[in-house]
């Protein structure tokens, strides 16, 4: 990692939610640092509090939502940002891509009109000038065609295109950072990849850092440098994937890792991890993973780990289990 | 579209047909007729009315002679109880009363019903939400009947601002509180369903999508949110108005604004069998024209139903 500042920083972020029946502990004092140009995976299962972390960072969680901690961009504050000032971040310095190209698009405005108002209104662009960047990002993202589509409408697209047309929309500020909040989960598995190369490709030339949302490990290997394992809203691990994939320092990294298709051996089972996700109606006061661990011992239960770095490597793990004990 | 258009009002047609036929037999089929009375006529006098009338021939021939009529000169045919008038000249004379007032309570109806919509969902779950929901809800259940009576009650008896009936050319203040009576529940029920909907498509993902960009909250609104907002109430509206117009008998009673609404109670009255049948083809014809309209604003709206026209 790169000792220049980083240019996102997110310190003991919490997230909680008042709802009908008590608070949700969403996320859990996470913190994490993004450099200029990084590829940072955040990785978990499925309401481990991964898209509530992005949502965070550019203000746009539920209104029942409420937030500790910082997130420091270029030394500001966006959790503590009035609305004026965070709109002007918002896809002109950090852009979001959604899960869900299907319902991320306005269905009742053409796709040119969805790219064009986000550099008409931070550029000042005028229709004709929004027009052609649109173009420009069109053709950047292989979007067929693309002239002869911009008066089309969502609808008419598959989805992957959609996605293509969602990637486009984040790209049309050059934005420093780009939230990918599982791009391919909705996609057919051949379209996933042709994504993940795309959004490798621009990445490459833009030199945007991203943060790749995703509860499939399989994703990560091949594209981001580091990797933040995150259950129950707290991070479990956070290291350089490489070393990650190689001496996983958790037992639940362990576990996603067994969950992983192995391409070399297909016919190999995966293995999933036993057990349901934890209840999140109280902050974790220990391991939240302890009831499904191979590995917990009594005080797995009692104690809360720090996430702490091991053997004098890049990485951290919250684990209270010497590295050796592990299964 | 426009092959729409026309397939459209080519199934008009054969609707209009069956509605005519229907009618015109249910009608001959009650008890008495325009020329029955407690007294009876010395035969030798009705033979004589039934004959300037056509209706000594057999059924089957009169509503041919309707019909024909009809389609060759636009004519619905004499007035039985009103002398020397044809149903066209009461329509002419009622029917564009009726269509003001109509009109400008539609009018009063969107422009007051949607924009009270839309800030009830902004401002939600405050006061002037619940303040809303609850005088949406309160004249939702207050009937016209009830309306109008306060309304002259407080306007015209109390205050003096405004005439309590007539229609005098349908200058502004004859046509104020007749479209008022008429939209107010309407209007709350715009209101309601405005919110509503405005709830929902705020909570849709592409919203969020908008503020990710970065846009203000009046151009998420006005751009992303309101044409999809508005799609149930234009459903809604369709009906609605057909409703409004053809709902109007109270009004033209309590307010003597002679629209068509008097001439269907007296045409009801006296039995008069043409110009019920003329304002039923009107009402029916009225509203296929209408459901047209807003079918081609609703795919103007939503370029998925565009797609399929
Ligand atoms: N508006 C909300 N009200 C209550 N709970 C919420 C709300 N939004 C998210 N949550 C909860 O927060 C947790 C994390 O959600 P999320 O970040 O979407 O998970 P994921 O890792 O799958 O993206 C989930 O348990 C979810 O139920
Ligand atoms: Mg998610």
């Amino acid at each position: 990692m790169t000792g220049a500042d980083p240019i996102l920083s997110v310190k003991n972020l919490s997230i909680r939610f008042r709802t009908g029946d008590g608070m949700v502990y969403a996320v859990n004092d996470v913190s994490f640092d993004m450099h200029a140009g990084q590829r940072l995976a955040i990785v978990g299962e499925s309401g481990s509090g991964k898209s509530q972390i992005a949502l965070s960072i550019l203000g746009l969680l539920a209104r029942n939502a409420e937030v500790e901690g910082a997130a420091l961009w270029k030394g500001r504050d966006l959790l503590a940002m009035p609305a004026a000032e965070i709109n002007k971040i918002r896809a002109r310095e950090i852009a979001m891509i959604f899960q869900d190209p299907m319902s991320a698009l306005n269905p009742y405005m053409t796709i040119e009109r969805q790219l064009s108002e986000v550099v008409e209104l931070h550029e000042g662009m005028s229709r004709s000038q929004g027009r052609a960047r649109a173009l420009e990002v069109m053709d950047a993202v292989k979007i067929p065609d693309a002239r002869a589509r911009l008066r089309a409408y969502p609808h008419e697209f598959s989805g992957g295109m959609r996605q293509r047309i969602v990637i486009a929309m984040a790209l049309m500020c050059r934005p420093a950072l780009i939230l990918a909040d599982e791009p391919t989960t909705a996609l057919d598995v051949t379209v996933q990849a042709q994504i993940m190369e795309l959004l490798a490709e621009v990445q490459q030339a833009m030199g945007t850092a991203i943060v790749l949302i995703t509860h499939d490990l399989g994703v990560v290997a091949g594209f981001c440098e580091d990797t933040l394992v995150l259950y129950g809203g707290r991070v479990m691990e956070t290291a350089p994937t490489r070393a990650l994939f190689r001496a996983p320092g958790h037992p639940y990294t362990r576990g996603l890792l067994r969950a992983v298709p192995n391409i070399n051996d297909p016919s190999a089972t995966l293995a999933a991890i036993p057990g349901s996700p934890p209840n999140q109606t109280h902050p974790p006061r220990a391991c939240p993973f302890a009831p499904r661990c191979e590995d917990a011992v009594t005080a797995c239960f009692e104690t809360l780990p720090m996430l702490e770095p091991h053997a004098g490597t890049a990485s951290r793990r919250a684990c209270l289990r010497p590295v050796e004990a592990l299964t | 579209m426009l092959n729409y258009t026309l397939r459209r009002l080519l199934a008009v047609v054969p609707t209009l047909l069956l509605l005519i036929v229907v009618s015109f037999y249910l009608m001959r089929l009650a008890p008495g007729g325009p020329f029955t009375s407690e007294r009876p006529l010395p035969p030798a006098v009705m033979q004589n009315v039934l004959e300037r009338y056509g209706m000594d021939e057999p059924l089957h021939v009169q509503l041919w002679t309707y019909i024909k009529n009809i389609v060759c000169c636009f004519d619905f045919g004499p007035s039985f109880s009103q002398k020397d008038r044809s149903v066209n000249d009461v329509i002419a004379q009622g029917f564009p009363v009726t269509l003001t007032y109509g009109f400008w309570s539609a009018v009063f109806v969107l422009v007051c019903g949607v924009p009270l919509g839309i800030i009830a969902a902004l401002r939600h779950n405050s006061f002037w939400d619940y303040t809303m929901t609850g005088l949406a809800i309160f004249s939702q259940i207050f009937p016209n009947f009830v309306l109008a009576p306060i309304m002259v009650l407080l306007f015209t008896l109390s205050w003096g601002l405004l005439p309590g009936g007539g229609w005098n050319g349908g200058q502004w203040q004859y046509v104020i509180m007749p479209a008022v009576a008429l939209g107010t529940s309407y209007m709350a029920g715009v209101a309601r369903l405005t919110r509503g909907s405005m709830l929902e498509v705020l909570n849709a993902p592409y919203i969020r999508t908008a503020r990710a960009k970065g846009l203000p909250e009046r151009t998420i609104i006005l751009r992303h949110a309101l044409k999809p907002a508005l799609l149930p109430t234009l459903t809604y509206m369709g009906p609605v108005f057909v409703y409004m117009i053809t709902g109007s008998v109270f009004i033209d009673i309590f307010f003597s604004t002679g629209g068509i609404g008097q001439d269907f109670i007296d045409g009801a009255y006296a039995r008069d069998y043409s110009i019920l049948l003329g304002l039923a083809v009107l009402y029916a014809m009225l509203t296929f024209v209408l459901t047209l309209l807003l079918d081609l604003l609703y795919a103007w709206i939503d370029p998925k139903v565009r797609s399929q026209l």
